[in-house]
């Protein structure tokens, strides 16, 4: 009706009805959407992709990969470098395994890539520091990760959860050449 | 017992100097704090009705913003543009904080406690408001850029215009109480909320609130100091110590304001209860009841302000002078009409000699 309008018009009814809102909102004080951040770190999402670890295995306590270079291979932002050697048994191993931190994209292209699931990104995510020394990290520093953020349950779980690692899905056919250890000597 | 050293018959106003000096420290120092937690207190109001908290940090809930705030202006580094006009440029934040602050004399805190109670106190705030405007527009001038040059012109005009639709608002105040000194503006009005100017003259309240909203440059007519279009407008070149200036002259206004407003509209310092005292040994009586009235209702005019700035968007310019003159001030003129209508008919009795002139 034309006059109401007019009426609401002269007193104002929407701009009183805005002020009755943000009264409402404002007398509420548990109405925030503000998280205290430190006091209340936010959870990651399962799969989240924080820092990089490399996975050591429970049995041999010796990191688990076999120094192929796929996820050196795949980085888009070359951040993986693989200086590879032989153990005493004589299989093939990283002897130096480093990935700039600052270069990472986060892609996790080199989980994806790995064959046997040895480098993972961890959920860890608040580790600033003050120096870009701090962000090369070398072999030991990798596997310190895993030992820190991954112990337990999270790494267990890790690759069943989420990242499948891709030996776990092919098999062998009949006499596909697969390296087991040194030739024995035939007795 | 300095009589021997004084020269004659000035011990008086020796003793009257030191009186007026503790005075001032005494409503100076509670109202610059409360001008400083205004603000706190403003980013926490507005924050909640925006769904966030405002400060949380820095002291326990952020109680210690204003303190921190203070200090990180105190020791920003003083740029001054390299064309500025120097003079101007250092006097203009200093007379606005002038007009602000002088202000304060007139205003009446309980009953017996002006600073200066002279006759023509409300004359003396609406001269003061005009020579804070002064300051606005020399501080656009003297920065020597254009955009404080148009946020000092915007403003110069935005507060002219208003100052006439406030005077006018005050004009039917004048009439009710029938006296300019403002202490007698605030006994005319009766202790009982409902015989408060508020009620009779809801007009003219309303008129003097959206002046004054405007007189201190307070969204929704902040297009002076709009941080989208004109960055700080005339407070733009301004850095450190002198923008704490034009910031504490801006919110002092809004306290000087929201007092007169308390003082003409709702009663002053008036309430239930505002004969209760304590005499204290040197000082007088102290209305103790009667000033938490007062703050009472400042406060709730400076909650009223925050509210409205969370609330509202603000006028365009041409929208904010079509608002000023062609519906306050005619709105200021009802209202001065209804009131002296009222007024004559009460004070002589009109009704009564009218009906037995009939009868």
């Amino acid at each position: 009706m034309k006059s109401l309008k007019f009426l609401k018009r002269i007193f104002f009814w929407e701009i009183l009805s805005g002020l009755w809102l943000t009264l409402k909102t404002g007398a509420n004080p548990a109405n925030v959407v503000t998280r205290q951040y430190p006091e209340e770190p936010r959870p990651s999402m399962p799969g989240f992709r924080g820092l990089h670890a490399l996975v050591r295995e429970s049995s041999t306590g010796r990191e688990k990969c076999i120094a192929c270079g796929l996820c050196a291979a795949i980085c888009p932002s070359q951040c993986i470098t693989i200086y590879t050697g032989e153990n005493s048994e004589g299989a093939k191993i990283a002897e130096r395994y480093e990935i700039d931190v600052l270069r990472c994209v986060y892609c996790a292209f080199c989980v994806e890539a790995c064959p046997v699931g040895a480098v993972v990104l961890t959920e860890h995510y608040e580790y600033s520091d003050y120096t870009r020394e701090a962000f090369y990290m070398d072999k030991e520093r990798l596997l310190d990760n895993w030992d820190k953020y991954m112990a337990g349950d999270k790494g267990k779980n890790y690759f069943l959860n989420f990242w499948r690692p891709l030996n776990r899905d092919f098999g062998e056919y009949e006499g596909q050449p697969v390296f087991k250890g040194p030739k024995k000597e035939q007795a | 017992m300095f009589e021997a050293i004084l020269p004659p018959g000035s011990a008086d106003i020796i003793i009257d100097i030191i009186w007026i000096l503790g005075k001032i420290v005494l409503i100076l120092a509670p109202v610059m704090l409360c001008v400083a937690y205004a603000t706190y207190g403003e980013r926490k109001v507005i924050g909640h009705m925006q769904v966030r908290m405002g400060p949380m940090r820095v002291g326990p809930h952020g109680l210690l913003q204003p303190i921190a705030d203070g200090i990180k202006l105190f020791f920003k580094e003083d740029i001054i543009p390299a064309e500025a006009d120097k003079p101007v440029f250092y006097i203009a934040p200093v007379i606005a904080l002038l007009a602000a602050m002088s202000s304060l004399a007139v205003l009446p805190f309980f009953n017996g406690f002006v600073l200066a109670d002279i006759n023509i106190a409300l004359l003396y705030i609406l001269a003061l408001s005009s020579i804070g405007s002064y300051g606005i527009v020399l501080a656009g001038w003297a920065s020597n850029s254009k955009y404080s040059f148009l946020g000092g012109l915007r403003s110069s005009a935005q507060v002219i215009s208003y100052e006439v639709a406030m005077g006018l608002s005050l004009v039917g105040v004048m009439i009710q109480a029938e006296s300019l000194n403002l202490t007698d503006i605030v006994v005319s009005q009766g202790s009982m909320p409902w015989e408060w100017n508020i009620f009779p003259q809801i007009i003219g309240a309303f008129v003097f609130f959206m002046a004054a909203l405007a007189e201190t440059n307070r969204t929704p007519f902040d297009l002076p100091e709009a941080e989208t279009e004109l960055v700080a407008g005339y407070m733009t070149e301004y850095s450190g110590f002198r923008y704490s200036l034009f910031f504490i002259a801006e919110y002092l206004a809004m306290f000087m304001m929201a007092i007169l407003g308390a003082t003409c509209f709702m009663g002053g310092w008036s309430g239930p209860g505002d004969s209760i005292h304590i005499t204290l040994p040197l000082l007088g009586d102290f209305y103790f009841v009667s000033l938490g009235w007062l703050m009472l209702k400042v406060f709730f005019f400076i909650f009223i302000y925050y509210w409205i700035r969370a609330t509202l968007p603000r006028f365009r310019y041409d929208q904010l002078m079509d608002f000023g003159w062609k519906l306050m001030i005619p709105l200021a003129l009802l209202n001065i009409v209804i009131i002296a209508t009222a007024k004559v008919f009460t004070k002589y009795h009109l009704i009564e000699t009218l009906i037995k002139a009939i009868s």
